[in-house]
């Protein structure tokens, strides 16, 4: 029988553990979209180097919709990722950022700073786009497929898991 | 260079700080003096590590070093030196570093103080301070550096946090949560070292106490800070919004304040060891618990750090720490449970007793609700939050339940009181209760919360003034001294008790003030025009301008101001403002508090359009919000006033005893 009380600390620190564990790897703020599996929104937008792009450009190609801002720190941890899904990938996909809640300057001088990849930039300055989208706030990522389906969101930075992850699910790099 | 230098300092400081682990635990055990002298001369050399790598971060602050990654996202060439300064603490990788700092302080000071004292129990404190201190150096070595560097430079940084430049109280709050966390990690290693030696004596609750209501009281003070800066700062005129980084604070005082309880039973009946120190490691765990949710991005909060690596360290610290220490108490638990004879009803140790059993049932409670979206999500996928309805419902009983205790507590006697020590007591608090709550309804106050509270307070507050007077009036007759002689001698000979009586009074202060501001509070929400006039609770506030202009000490900030005047109680002009900083998407309220005795004014401006003049805001008219503060700062005096070391000598004090029939021992509360 008195051998039982050392029960306390398995039976204490296991499910603790346990709980804190389940938490990790999971963003607490994250809501799931109510775009998955639904048609992506419809769009025809100005570019920051001043040209057009719309939704029909882009029809028959999966593509990434990546929201972003100068004034976010984690878009520049991503930056990179994106950078070389568009390089890597070539015409297979689309990569197009959205100014979320930023100046064209600002932004300009970000891309010189962290390196313009080429991908279009849209400017979103009512925040129409992104209220399509539903973005709760920089950087988020929508990943459509090539019939025009939201397959998934990335909530946050992108890493190159993640960005390989959701790649696959619109059948990119496979 | 002088990020270098600071990064050495950690990679110095982790070697010591394991060195001195190692050799405590080895001179412990052979009882080889100077390696324990070493082992110290290690603690102290870790401090002078932190305090190398807080300066040299701190430099790099100063001077906008933005090639150190951390400067480069919490600083900006135009950022103010006292921001820059203050902005050691205001993200991740910077506060683990002010957090060692203060904690290698403590460990040095605790290690210096006790030099020459308890030769068995400091080892194994010094081992326990130096291990958990290896473990801050260690995150800051590897997952949590905060001397990362980045190339290329960039030419100007994303600068600081806007909630934290916006007050002057960012230089005040978290150090002082800070000092009160790290030094919980003290009692701690007391309790380690006892259950290692088996020295779970008086003696060690002694010891214990002080160097818990030392840090205690930072703690007090820095939720007490924390609130009174979450009230000027964020604008939603509220104090305490049961945020899990509020929460993390509140539990590890929780369970300090049910420790600082227990022990006093503990102490004069031998009981209630093995109690006791489970609290001190459950204090301690919940300090980890709290730094662990805030910081590793598990739970959403408003002041939750950005998401690092650290998490699974801070998991595995804490799963340590709770498994080591349990099993040094289980290993101990036949030889400190038992003991103690059983006492009545109503008898001071029932009243502990009870105490104990709230707070930790309002530990349990805050713990729960604060895990609850985390533990829904990991069982059923479901995400909820649980809010301060919920919190409130819960919390505000046990808490009226233990402001009751606080009253009856302190008068009862130790063993067992008669009905006519009950009667004599108790007679005239409750009817100054009934007599003046009768008057609050007759004055018009209604809300039976305010005025619950208020019976409430008058009732303790009675008892304990009666407590003192009783006390001072036997002394004065027996020594023939007058009246404020005697007191001042009875509460300074007795300054535990008497301290303790005054951090009760602060806390009842806190009480009445909390119930009234948030049972009687108005608040509106209005659209001026420019010159127009709104009246809310007695105030006549009027739009005189709308004014576009960026800040003065730093020009990449712009605010939009709303000058403002108001007629009422008190009168003036005052001006609220948002503020566009570039580091921020939304722009932050500024909002505008007049504080007086009775009721704060407190605006905040919710939209203005400069171009009309108009302006949207939110105001407030919040009752006794200032005596919260007043009573954070009694709680505060008081605690001081127990710590302040007695002048007394042992033999007067036993003389004193015996001359003096004060109604209950000297040595209690």
């Amino acid at each position: 029988m008195r051998g039982l009380r050392w029960l306390i600390v398995p039976a204490l620190v296991i499910p603790i553990g346990l709980l804190f564990l389940s938490g990790f790897g999971r963003d607490p703020s994250e809501i799931p979209s109510p775009l998955i599996g639904r048609p992506a929104p419809e769009w025809t937008q100005a570019t920051l180097d001043g040209g057009t792009l719309s939704t029909e450009d882009l029809a028959g190609r999966p593509y990434v919709v990546n929201f972003w801002a100068s004034w976010c720190g984690p878009c520049v941890d991503e930056h990179p990722v994106l950078a070389s899904a568009s390089t890597d990938h070539g015409d297979e996909l689309a990569v197009v950022g959205v100014l979320y809640q930023d100046t064209t300057a600002d932004a300009t001088a970000w891309l010189v700073e962290h390196g313009d990849a080429g991908y279009p930039n849209l400017l979103d300055g009512d925040g129409a786009l992104a209220i399509d989208y539903g973005v709760t706030g920089p950087p988020e990522s929508y990943f459509v497929d090539a019939g025009g389906i939201v397959r998934a969101k990335q909530f946050g930075p992108l890493t190159d898991e993640s960005m390989a992850q959701h790649l696959a699910e619109i059948g990119v790099g496979e | 260079m002088i990020p270098t230098i600071g990064h050495a300092a950690i990679v110095v400081g982790l070697a010591l700080t394991v060195y001195a682990a190692v050799a405590f635990v080895v001179g412990a055990r052979g009882g080889d003096g100077r390696l324990l002298v070493s082992a110290r001369r290690a603690v102290i050399g870790t401090f002078a590590c932190a305090a190398i790598g807080s300066a040299a971060m701190m430099a790099s602050l100063l001077t906008h070093d933005f090639s150190v990654r951390y400067v480069a996202e919490n600083n900006a060439t135009t950022t103010p030196p006292f921001i820059s300064a203050i902005s050691l603490w205001a993200a991740l990788e910077g506060s683990i570093l002010f957090w060692t700092l203060l904690a290698t302080g403590w460990a040095s000071l605790v290690l210096w103080w006790n030099r020459d004292r308890h030769p068995a129990l400091m080892p194994w404190v010094g081992a326990t301070l130096a291990s958990v201190n290896a473990f801050f150096f260690a995150v800051m070595t590897w997952p949590g550096n905060p001397f990362v560097r980045t190339t290329p430079v960039a030419a100007e940084g994303i600068g600081p946090n806007a909630l934290l430049q916006n007050h002057p109280f960012m230089a005040l709050h978290p150090p002082m949560l800070y000092l009160g966390y790290t030094g919980l990690a003290v009692p701690f290693a007391f309790g380690v070292a006892a259950l290692v030696t088996g020295r779970l004596d008086e003696a060690w609750l002694r010891i214990v106490r002080r160097w818990t209501l030392i840090p205690w009281t930072f703690l007090s003070l820095g939720i007490v800070a924390g609130a009174w800066w979450s009230y000027e700062v964020l604008g939603w005129g509220g104090y305490w919004a049961w945020d899990p980084v509020e929460n993390a604070a509140l539990l590890p005082w929780l369970t300090a304040t049910a420790f600082i309880h227990s022990s006093m039973v503990a102490e004069r009946r031998s009981s209630l060891k093995a109690w006791t120190a489970a609290l001190v490691i459950a204090t301690f765990v919940l300090t980890l618990v709290g730094t662990f949710l805030t910081r590793s991005g598990i739970l959403a909060s408003v002041h939750s750090f950005t998401e690092s690596g650290i998490g699974p360290w801070f998991l595995a610290a804490i799963l340590l720490a709770l498994g080591i220490a349990l099993s040094l108490l289980v290993w101990r638990l036949p030889q400190v449970t038992g003991g103690g004879r059983p006492s009545g009803l109503l008898s001071r140790e029932s009243a502990f007793l009870f105490n104990n059993v709230l707070f930790l049932g309002l530990t349990f409670a805050v713990l729960f609700g604060t895990l609850l979206p985390l533990i829904a999500v990991s069982t059923s996928g479901a995400t909820i939050s649980v809010g301060r309805v919920w919190f409130d419902r819960v919390t505000v009983p046990i808490v009226i339940a233990l402001l009751f205790l606080m009253g009856i507590g302190p008068a009862l006697p130790w063993g067992q009181a008669s009905w006519r020590t009950i009667r004599e007591r108790f007679t005239v608090p409750l009817l100054a209760a009934a007599i003046i709550s009768a008057g609050a309804f007759v004055l018009g106050i209604r809300d039976t919360g305010p005025l619950g509270i208020l019976a409430l307070a008058v009732f303790v507050g009675a008892i304990m003034i009666d407590e003192v007077v009783r006390g001072a009036r036997s002394r004065a007759r027996a020594r023939g001294e007058n009246g404020a002689t005697a007191t001042w001698r009875l509460t300074t000979r007795n300054r535990r008790r008497y301290g303790g009586y005054a951090v009760h009074l602060g806390i009842l202060v806190m009480a009445v003030a909390i119930a009234v501001s948030s049972g009687l509070a108005t608040d509106r929400t209005v659209t001026l025009a420019a010159g127009e006039s709104a009246t809310i609770a007695g105030y006549r506030i009027t739009n005189e301008r709308v004014v576009v202009e960026p800040l003065s000490n730093d020009a990449r900030v712009i605010e939009t101001r709303a000058e403002l005047t108001y007629e009422g109680s008190q009168s003036g002009s005052l001006a609220t403002a948002q503020r566009d900083y570039p580091s921020s998407a939304t722009p932050i309220a500024t909002p505008a508090v007049r504080t007086s005795l009775a009721e704060d004014l407190y605006v905040t401006l919710l939209a203005a359009d400069p171009a009309t003049g108009s302006v949207t805001l939110h105001i407030f008219v919040n009752p006794l919000v200032v005596w919260i503060w007043i009573g954070g700062a009694i709680v505060g005096l008081g605690a001081v006033f127990a710590i302040w070391p007695e002048r007394r000598v042992r033999t007067m004090a036993v003389a004193e005893r015996r001359a003096v029939p004060v109604p209950t021992t000297p040595e209690g509360a």
